[in-house]
């Protein structure tokens, strides 16, 4: 099966636009137009980025100010003096290392739970029929649409008469078999052909084996995308942890520092965004790293074996 | 389909087997019976900004050496959140601290503190009446806070006004905040006028005497009115730049950029501490009681009408045993005289107030010394805030929603109003 | 069924379950603590003529209206935009999703500033255009939810980009050769191949995109609190306010079933129209 993703090299230069991936590598062969659109892209997109990245730009600005400088009439930008010593001070007067500790192990736990559970429950939900599938889908669906504020005293009830509370165990349980995973993976899988299926089962493959050696290498991109889903939503929850853990020692970096700031007599907001800045660090990396993953699927050639 | 259907049967039934069996106490009653000393635990908040949760445990275990107290914090802004999903499961505090008054009718109604009526507080106590429920009383109050106007004697020297008498009604407080402005440096307001709701209603609702549980809100139009035109004509600061900026009345009032502020009498220890750690400026401040109604209830020879809503403390209904007394010894403590000293020692404003506790509360170093302060400190009539009934959260809400549809200018007071009593037939009745 | 049990052990005992609980707490006066009486239909009767529940239902639409259409379209337009091997391209994808993971504080703050009515940026440039009386956006009744929608849209657009990226994969490549070589135009490529190809990931999003906004709950918290008046409250925020401000759970779950069914039907409706189309 030749699973490789390269585009034939015959391909012309594509437009940005239609979906298709073009190549930067074939530059030389664009035609004034095509490279007047090219640049007309280039100034949209800076300036949607400058539009994005502004409320982050105030971020990483006030987490240089003191704390009086932070909330001004008006708005202060760029601070008077930067404070790159409220990026010392975090880390003695708060106990970040743990927090990151904490929230880091939480994310990595649920981000493979979900991946796992999520992605092998689609496969049933999309490749075998069973009495009942589809309310049982639908139902899945439908507890997403519940607010989680709405039931998450019973569910708090639940766990507490299992001695779950106050343990990161609670974190992990309540957030890795989340529905929107399974209902991300299955409609992924239910674009891949289902010959690739069959001619594996003629080959004697195992509904296992389809999900484990077709499926997944096959739904790369959904899978990463779920990844990066999980582990930021993970990483951000402020209220789940806020109900469930209440030693400090097992807080994560959210409620930490929202702890760590009304702790102060004046809340100190320039160190809460020190602390805030420092959290994106992970999240931005692991983006940076993993976005290729997104577009580097393999589906796109799949039937070609 | 079938199958699914019985599978999720099954697992209702458990879950309604599960939640329907909640309450209890997380106490274990081994503790009490084997000789050593009984521990109770009591909520709290802020522990590191709010001390007196501490100071009081520790007193009191010296005090009674057979009992420990162990102060189980909660996030401040979530308290209530919390403390409802501990209380479901069982796992409450043997004694449930009252951060606020408008949620002990809940507690009372699921069952969760016990009856404390025939606990004695000390005679002059403030704030018991809100914690009673049909004639029973289920808590004690130790705090009690009442709502003053703080002022910064030296910008009203820059501004040449003449520092408040403890006389003003509305109109002189407007006609004063008037001459401030004149007078005051660029880049300060004659007053602030933080976005809660109780800075208008709060003080409205007590001098009236109107019961908000009523429905009828006309009293409210004349405050309106009034707080509209002050930031019309640039007396204090807008409400929506207010909330566009997030401005904290801390630094507000703090950085001298307003010369007068309405607020609880909780922030003379702010002040001082924050004065002494240099986040806010150092200026001569004092603070007078809130302007009035009108005359009769003004001037340091009347007892001027304010509001404010005690803290307390309960006793959790599952604590049973050793645990029982030692939750009720500690109520009566928190509520004492020699508690009242304690925590005025440390800046914060007791229930019971006498001689005494004015002269430990005005030692403190960086409190105001002047006469007025101490008048306006231990001389009010305190109606409270939120009275005590389980219709009170919806009634607030539905303020809250006149506050800012109002204060944003999107609504005139008059159309406001009528609306507001229009939801109060539909949702409250 | 055994591919669906680990997954299905871990939320049926811990989402169904509760979820469960809280239908049946539904048809209860239940307060949160102690016993609750059965109280049948009741808490739904009252929904029904209850004027706070009306506004925060057609809150929750009239920004749903506008928030699901415009991040649809410009989610879609950034993943196709980003679907490419531009130079820096990496730093553009980041980019778009950097305001999911910015913290909401700082957000609030921000977008508070620029939508302010006298010096904010934004309408400092609508005056600069010629608009003489720009909207007072948060500050106004009629303006605050619109203000409301295009931040949500803002902060939303790099995630739906992300899963729609992935859906962009999917598509096969051979279908956009053949396209080229019909001689069809970009439009009709993305007409007739990319949207097609797209249609499972497209069902997705909206189903998840119009849940996501029915609950819609931080965003607003932080941002107008509700307010002015109720002119920003959601069906979610009554739910939090009847429960843990009023302590009516049983009242406040209702209001949960209703939003509930209100998702469900319109996952149902697309559903239907998704496989009308698959037909």
């Amino acid at each position: 099966m030749d699973l490789s993703l390269t585009a034939p090299p015959a391909a012309p230069a594509e437009h940005p636009g239609d979906g298709t991936p073009s190549s930067a590598g074939q530059q030389n062969r664009m035609t004034p137009g095509r490279r007047i659109g090219q640049a007309v892209v280039y100034v949209v997109l800076l300036i949607a980025s400058v539009a994005l990245l502004t409320p982050f730009f105030w971020m990483v600005m006030s987490s240089l100010k003191s704390a009086n400088e932070v909330f001004s009439v008006p708005i202060n930008w760029i601070p008077d003096t930067f404070r790159w010593h409220n990026f010392v001070d975090i880390w003695s007067k708060s106990d970040m290392v743990t927090w990151i500790r904490n929230t880091m192990l939480l994310s990595v736990v649920v981000t493979f739970l979900q991946l796992l559970t999520g992605s092998f429950a689609a496969y049933g939900f999309a490749r075998i029929r069973f009495p009942g599938r589809d309310v049982l889908f639908l139902l899945y669906i439908g507890t997403i649409a519940v607010p989680w504020q709405s039931y998450m005293i019973p569910q708090f009830v639940m766990m507490s008469k299992v001695h779950l509370t106050d343990t990161l165990w609670a974190i992990v349980l309540i957030q890795a078999f989340g529905a929107f995973g399974v209902f991300l993976m299955k409609q992924f899988y239910e674009t891949i052909p289902e010959e690739l299926s069959e001619a594996a089962r003629l080959d004697g493959l195992s509904e296992y084996a389809i999900w484990r050696r077709i499926m997944l290498p096959l739904s790369v991109p959904a899978l990463a995308s779920l990844g990066l889903i999980t582990f930021v939503t993970t990483w951000n929850d402020y209220l789940g942890p806020l109900i469930y853990l209440r030693t400090p020692s097992n807080w994560t970096i959210q409620l930490g520092l929202q702890s760590f700031i009304s702790s102060l007599y004046d809340a100190n907001y320039a160190l809460m965004f020190t602390g805030l800045t420092i959290s994106v660090i992970p999240i931005a990396v692991i983006f940076l790293l993993g976005q290729r993953y997104f577009v580097e699927g393999i589906a796109s050639s799949g039937l070609k074996g | 389909m079938k199958r699914t259907i019985a599978a999720v049967a099954a697992l209702a039934a458990a879950s309604l087997a599960l939640t329907a069996c909640g309450g209890g106490s997380d106490s274990d009653s081994s503790s009490g019976s084997s000789g050593g000393p009984t521990t109770i635990t009591v909520s709290g908040w802020s522990l590191s900004t709010t001390p007196e949760f501490q100071k009081l445990a520790d007193a009191f275990s010296a005090k009674y050496p057979d009992y420990k107290v162990q102060v189980k914090e909660y996030d401040a802004t979530n308290y209530n959140t919390l403390l409802t999903a501990d209380l479901a499961a069982g796992k409450g505090p043997d004694v449930i601290t009252q951060k606020e008054v408008k949620y002990l009718p809940t507690f009372v109604k699921g069952g969760q503190l016990a009856d404390v009526s025939d606990l004695k507080a000390p005679d002059g106590i403030g704030g018991t009446d809100s914690y009673k429920v049909d004639g029973k009383t289920y808590a004690l109050p130790y705090r009690m806070d009442s709502w003053v106007m703080f002022y910064n004697k030296d910008l009203f020297d820059k501004a040449g006004v003449t520092y408040p008498d403890g006389s003003w009604t509305w109109d002189d407080y407007v006609a004063n905040l008037q001459k401030l402005k004149a007078g005051l440096p660029k880049g300060a307001y004659a007053a602030y006028l933080h976005n809660w709701q109780s800075t208008v209603q709060g003080l409205a609702n007590a001098q009236s005497g109107a019961d908000i549980l009523k429905g009828d809100f006309s009293h409210l139009k004349e405050p309106y009115e009034r707080t509209v035109g002050l930031q019309k004509d640039g007396l204090q600061v807008d409400f929506n730049t207010e909330k566009a900026n997030q401005l904290t009345y801390q630094a507000e009032f703090g950085k001298q950029h307003a010369a007068t502020m309405l607020m609880g009498s909780w922030y003379v220890a702010t002040l001082i501490s924050q004065q002494a750690s240099g986040e806010a400026d150092k200026f001569n401040w004092g603070f007078a009681p809130v302007p009035q109604m009108d005359s009769s209830t003004a001037g340091t020879s009347n007892t001027p009408v304010t509001f404010g809503d005690p803290t307390g403390f309960a006793v959790n209904a599952h604590a049973d045993g050793a645990k029982k007394d030692a939750a009720e010894k500690f109520l009566q403590f928190a509520s004492s005289e020699e508690a009242a000293n304690m925590l005025a020692g440390i800046g914060i404003t007791p229930a019971l107030i006498n001689d005494a506790v004015i002269n430990t509360y005005f030692a403190v170093p960086g409190a105001p010394t002047d006469d007025l302060s101490k008048f306006a400190w231990a001389t009010h009539k305190t109606l409270p805030e939120n009275p005590t009934s389980d219709k009170t959260a919806a009634v607030q809400g539905i303020l809250g929603d006149l506050h800012t549809a109002i204060m944003s200018g999107s609504k005139s007071p008059d159309d406001a109003i009528d609306e507001a009593e229009d939801r109060f037939k539909n949702e409250v009745g | 069924m055994s591919f669906i049990l680990p997954n299905f052990l871990g939320f049926g005992l811990l989402t169904l379950v509760p979820v469960v609980t809280l239908f049946y707490m539904s048809l209860t006066n239940w307060n949160v603590f102690g016993t609750s009486q059965w109280v049948g239909l009741d808490n739904f009767k009252r929904l029904v003529h209850d004027r706070s529940f009306h506004t925060a239902v057609t809150n929750t639409f009239y920004y749903s209206a506008m928030h699901i259409p415009l991040t649809l379209v410009v989610s879609l337009s950034l993943a196709l935009l980003l679907n490419t091997k531009l130079r820096g391209v990496a730093f553009f994808r980041t980019a778009a999703f950097f305001p999911y993971i910015t913290s909401i504080v700082a957000i609030a703050m921000v977008w508070n500033i620029m939508f302010s009515p006298d010096a904010g940026p934004i309408n400092a440039l609508l005056r600069f255009v010629g608009v003489d009386h720009p909207p007072g956006w948060l500050t106004s009744t009629h303006w605050a939810m619109p203000a409301v929608a295009i931040v949500s849209t803002w902060r939303d657009m790099g995630y739906y980009m992300i899963l729609f990226l992935a859906g962009l994969q999917t598509v096969p490549r051979e279908l956009y050769e053949a396209a080229r070589i019909d001689g069809a135009s970009a439009w009709q490529r993305f007409r007739n191949v990319t949207l097609p190809g797209l249609r499972p990931t497209t069902f997705f999003i909206t189903v998840i995109l119009t849940i996501n906004s029915f609950k819609i709950f931080d965003l607003i918290l932080v941002l107008t609190h509700g307010g002015p008046g109720q002119s920003t409250t959601v069906i979610s925020q009554f739910i939090y306010t009847k429960g843990f401000t009023e302590s009516q759970f049983g009242y406040a779950s209702a209001a949960s079933v209703v939003l509930f069914a209100l998702c469900l039907l319109v996952t149902l409706v697309v559903f239907l129209i998704n496989k009308r189309r698959d037909a």
